[in-house]
């Protein structure tokens, strides 16, 4: 079964604004952890994940690149821009390049983990940037521990979206489309 | 939960542990680094700065007492810094993340606060003791 063009960006217009909310809500909600200040739950990326596994790459990223505009525009500043892009970019390239091993070899649980890892790596490389100074990396540590845990949660996550939303079946087709 | 672990493929853990361990990198450079630095008088000194400017020194080790002071810039961006004995915070800021003054206190080397929305840095340096103390703001 075969997609038009609009369906797919219907699709793509879709997880977008599904990330934006998810995003804004994500950022109303306290984070728990004293121990690790700055680190987030990061579920925006099941949406990256669900985008991922059903779009083409081009299209996943175009998801990612108007989440990240979007919810900067509602409520972010310059600095919160670069950090969540940065972040962003490096997450979807790893995803990437982690999720092309293949579904045999790989789930969605090492391929979230992977994202949530490289985003705080992203986000640390810029602030140690702005801050000029090397040692906030040494933060790193902490926050890939979090990342773990917040990797799995949304990878099971994702993984029963992915199974248990029938409709995505369906679009698994627009991946064909390129 | 049963189908969760059989959900966990190989490479999921290999790829996690690399990039665990990949993430004590700078944690290894940094100590080896601070390895290769010896002297008999070290000291610890946090060292503030705004938008990369230094702004303030307090002199860490050997430190006794209490000390409160702000940081301001641009009038309203206030960080109020406190200093107890050889630790130092954040007590307080008018940023609207909050992230500094959750870190709380820092006493070893390496160790850093970060407020990004003022662009302030309190880093916590080793120095050799012998060489220009004068220049340091020593807080009594």
């Amino acid at each position: 079964m075969n997609m038009t063009k609009n369906q797919r960006l219907v699709y793509i217009a879709l997880l977008a604004s599904q990330a934006v909310i998810i995003s804004l809500l994500e950022r109303a909600i306290p984070f728990p952890f004293a121990i690790a200040p700055g680190a987030k739950l990061g579920l925006a990326n099941i949406i990256t994940l669900m985008a991922l596994y059903t779009l083409s790459t081009r299209d996943a990223g175009k998801v990612v690149t108007i989440r990240i505009i979007l919810s900067t525009l509602l409520g972010g500043t310059i600095a919160s821009f670069m950090y969540s892009a940065s972040g962003a970019i490096l997450s979807f390239l790893g995803m990437w390049a982690v999720k092309k091993l293949g579904p045999s070899r790989i789930s969605l649980i090492g391929v979230s983990t992977t994202g949530a890892i490289l985003h705080n790596v992203g986000q640390l490389v810029v602030a140690s940037w702005i801050a000029q100074t090397w040692t906030v990396l040494l933060y790193l540590p902490v926050l890939s521990f979090v990342g773990i845990l917040s990797g799995i949660a949304i990878g099971i996550i994702a993984n029963y979206l992915l199974i248990h939303v029938e409709k995505l079946n369906y679009y698994k087709d627009l991946r064909d489309l390129d | 939960m049963k189908s969760y672990y059989q959900m966990v493929k190989r490479w999921d853990v290999i790829i996690t542990l690399t990039l665990v361990l990949f993430s004590f990198l700078p944690f290894a450079i940094f100590s080896y680094q601070q390895a290769s630095k010896t002297g008999e008088n070290l000291q610890q000194v946090a060292v503030i700065s705004v938008d990369n400017q230094e702004v303030r020194r307090v002199m860490l080790t050997g430190n006794k007492g209490e000390e409160v002071f702000d940081i301001t810039q641009h009038e309203s961006d206030t960080n109020t810094i406190e200093v107890i004995d050889d630790r130092i915070r954040i007590k307080a800021a008018t940023c609207n993340d909050q992230v500094c003054v959750l870190t709380g206190f820092i006493s070893k080397p390496g160790q850093t606060i970060v407020c990004l929305p003022h662009k302030l840095v309190i880093e916590i340096q080793t120095i050799n003791g012998e060489t220009d103390t004068d220049d340091l703001i020593i807080s009594s």
